[in-house]
């Protein structure tokens, strides 16, 4: 495995001079499932920013594939894609079609070759039968599986999630999480950000705990599962009745 | 469903291509400017006729646009009331003319057309298809940035239902809290206006960094145009069928 993202003490200090993260330091390989947990407020969604180039570091520095992220920022972009935590304000489409289309439009793309990549994910994501469908119109499991057409259509290496279980019900979060283990069997390099671990922790391979703008912990699930409440994140229900880390995907 | 939102079919007007359709409308909406009792008869004809072969019942088109119908009826009243001509009889002492009533009931049946021939097009069209035909217009008009403008039709269309509904939840908390107590109107509105323009604004700036982070430029790929080979000889009938409207 190769290091594709390297973070160097990464700091950033809001307009109001508080701190967002301090002196973030940690790096990403290929083919890597982590989970970045934290309470609200203790600089996950930052780092993701960080991560997609939508905000820039007051110090530090942050390397794709031993390129600094600012040296070409579309090329990062289309590599790391987003999804952010609401997905109703992140679909810009009229139709679900056009909503997959959007990301290859901006990008300059062919119009057949738009057309064709945009069948193609929305066949890979079981979306083909509601092209046509005003966005408006899903279901919460059904936007945020858009959201992640928009960004998969652009063939990244790396997805960001941010909270992406947040207002799904089981069915949606268990179909959701079993999409997200598929795309990282195909060798997408997935970071999810939430403060509710119990959902993925069984998928994941690497757990970074962050509190407070810090790195407080950096390792293998497993190891760290029954530290977790330490740092305000609740420990998945079946570690405290020593059952093991239940599996919610399909 | 109202009729006013686009539905998938496979009629020729849902296949025409959509900037074609956009000159038909606008031509027949100025014939109907210039048209008289007989020409809308036969326009009305037309526009039923095709409303029944895009599957809109016009019974019940009615019912969606009732509160226009209501202010038809005022623009008929006020026209009828005040157009000079021989009185005919007199409602509170202000004398109603023939003329008044013609030109009122002229008038009004012109603008029910219009309103028929809007629902015709955007039951037919998608919005995609219309913000792409306003970028294609509007690419050969100098210092307008074409593809911002589309852009902006494009979030209108697809943000007004969310805005909406964002609205309706503010005032229901509100409502759930009593707000109906408050009497004055000014302070219930103020209540009501703050909250959702914030609401309002985070979403434009999640929307903002969104955009951004799917690579956002204005330098983007053309839209695409379908054609149904129907728009050569749909123009040709809607340029006849225009003479008809001004002649007659």
């Amino acid at each position: 495995m190769k290091n594709l993202i390297q973070v160097k003490k990464l700091t950033h200090i809001y307009s109001d001079n508080n701190y967002g993260i301090k002196d973030i330091t940690f790096s990403v390989q290929s083919g890597e499932f982590i989970i970045l947990a934290g309470k609200n407020g203790s600089g996950k969604t930052t780092l993701l920013r960080h991560l997609n180039g939508l905000l820039s570091a007051t110090s530090g520095e942050i390397l794709i594939s031993n390129n600094p992220i600012e040296k070409n920022i579309v090329e990062i972009k289309k590599k790391i894609g987003m999804v952010f935590q609401d997905a109703d304000s992140q679909i810009v489409g009229e139709t679900v079609f056009d909503e997959v289309a959007f990301g290859p439009e901006n990008l300059k793309w062919e119009r057949k070759l738009i057309n064709k990549k945009v069948e193609s994910t929305l066949k890979l994501l079981g979306l083909t039968q509601l092209a046509d469908r005003n966005p408006a119109t899903l279901s919460g499991g059904e936007k945020r599986k858009l959201a992640i057409a928009g960004v998969l259509v652009m063939e990244p290496d790396v997805i960001l999630f941010d909270e992406p279980f947040s207002n799904l019900d089981y069915p949606a979060a268990s179909n959701l999480l079993s999409l997200i283990t598929k795309l990282n069997k195909n060798g997408i390099t997935i970071i999810i950000a939430t403060h509710d671990i119990e959902k993925v922790i069984a998928k994941a391979t690497r757990m970074i705990i962050m509190d407070d703008g810090h790195i407080k912990q950096d390792g293998v699930p497993d190891q760290l599962i029954k530290i977790t409440e330490q740092y305000g994140i609740r420990e998945p229900c079946s570690s405290k009745l020593n059952l093991g880390i239940i599996n919610w995907a399909n | 469903m109202t009729p006013f939102i686009y539905k998938q079919g496979s009629s020729i007007l849902h296949n025409l291509d959509t900037r074609y359709k956009f000159v038909i409308m606008c031509l027949i909406s100025m014939g109907i400017l210039k048209a008289l009792f007989p020409a809308l008869a036969i326009i009305s004809i037309v526009l039923i006729a095709a409303m029944l072969s895009v599957g809109i019942k016009p019974l019940n088109s009615f019912n969606h646009i009732k509160y226009f119908l209501i202010l038809l009826i005022f623009i008929f009243i006020s026209r009828a009331l005040t157009t000079p001509g021989e009185p005919l009889f007199s409602v509170f002492e202000v004398p109603v003319s023939n003329s008044g009533i013609k030109d009122g009931a002229l008038v009004s049946i012109r603008f029910l057309i219009i309103m028929l021939l809007g629902m015709i097009f955007s039951h037919t069209t998608k919005p995609s298809s219309i913000k792409s035909a306003a970028e294609w217009f509007l690419k050969p008009i100098p210092f307008i940035p074409e593809k911002r403008a589309s852009l902006m039709i494009g979030l209108s269309i697809r943000f007004l239902p969310l805005i909406i509904e964002q609205a309706k939840q503010v005032s229901d908390a509100q409502k759930a809290r009593c707000s109906d107590n408050q009497k004055n109107p000014v302070r219930k509105i103020a209540r009501l206006i703050l909250p959702i323009l914030k609401k309002t604004f985070q979403t434009a700036d999640n929307l903002a960094l969104a955009m951004e982070s799917r690579c956002f430029s204005e330098d983007r790929t053309d839209p695409e145009f379908n054609k149904s080979g129907y728009e050569i000889i749909s123009l040709i009938l809607t340029i006849l069928l225009v003479l008809i409207l001004i002649l007659f």
